[in-house]
């Protein structure tokens, strides 16, 4: 079940052709999920920033 | 009854308390998981007899579609449950989930994009799930765009739950549409009733990766309700405490 599925690195990352697909997807997923995250805790900093100044 | 339980477990302040205490720890584990389950699915199974190496996008495709549903489902429960007991988490959860949603939506359509390349030989096609899903993703523009052009909350509160509870018509739609019309979109390969159609060995991460997946839009979503709750409550004098 934890047979690694390809030769080597390269072919791993060609997939027969089929690499720069499910890459490509792998790479903007992680991208979406890591930019939603940042921009809240940015959000979410400037909030903390705003209620700790001084009235 | 229920209104006092809602009332008294529902207030925006012990929501924070609450989910503060849950964050770390499911935002660690569903990140071990789906990493894991990705690592598994995309680089340990075998080829896919039919699709060959294609199919792997089905661990980032599958979670991100079947979310981009449930998203819209909870949406129209909190939707029902703020015009029934007016209970103000309900209305902050709305426009909370709202840009998750989208952003799980445009995921689901990419990566299906994608995948139709190599196995459809066209990145897209005007059928049945392809189309209610795009109008899924407008939807949830749609919402957001709606609360924000209005100033009153209150208002845009009450519009932007009948409005979901109305959209919610093409939930079914989505789920339905590959059994009610021919489309290119395959039928379902998981159902709660049926035996999965898929081999165990694509099965268990693909399993992995929706509850991983499932943690970390839950921690997005708990994200976002903050930011909307630090801005709807901004002048309670708890929230100074809290911060």
């Amino acid at each position: 079940m934890f047979d690694f599925a390809f030769k080597s690195a390269e072919e791993a990352l060609y997939m027969n052709g089929h690499g720069i697909y499910v890459w490509s997807v792998v790479i903007v997923v992680a991208f979406c999920l890591t930019f939603a995250f940042i921009h809240y805790k940015i959000k979410l900093k400037e909030f903390r920033k705003r209620f700790n100044e001084p009235d | 009854m229920i209104k006092k339980f809602i009332h008294q477990f529902a207030s925006p302040k012990t929501y924070l308390f609450q989910v503060n205490r849950a964050y770390k720890y499911i935002f660690y584990f569903s990140l071990s998981v789906y990493i894991f389950s990705l690592i598994w699915g995309i680089l340990f199974t075998q080829e896919d007899f039919v699709q060959g190496n294609s199919f792997r996008i089905i661990y980032l495709h599958v979670p991100a579609s079947f979310f981009s549903q449930s998203i819209y489902g909870a949406m129209a429960v909190a939707s029902v449950t703020y015009l029934i007991w007016r209970v103000k988490l309900a209305a902050y959860l709305i426009i909370a989930m709202a840009p998750i949603g989208a952003l799980v939506t445009f995921l689901a359509l990419f990566s299906g994009s994608v995948w139709g390349i190599p196995t459809w030989g066209t990145w897209w096609q005007w059928d049945a799930r392809i189309t209610s899903t795009l109008i899924l993703f407008i939807m949830y523009l749609g919402l957001i765009s709606l609360h924000n052009s209005f100033s009153n909350h209150e208002k845009a509160d009450k519009l932007l739950s009948w409005l979901v509870i109305v959209g919610f018509v093409n939930i079914p739609i989505i789920k339905k549409s590959v059994d009610w019309w021919s489309t290119l979109h395959q039928s379902a390969s998981i159902t709660l009733t049926d035996k999965p159609t898929i081999d165990p060995s694509m099965f268990y991460p693909l399993i992995g990766s929706i509850i991983g997946f499932f943690g970390i839009v839950t921690c997005l979503i708990i994200i976002s309700s903050k930011v909307q709750i630090f801005k709807r409550e901004k002048n309670k004098s708890w929230i100074k405490d809290y911060v």
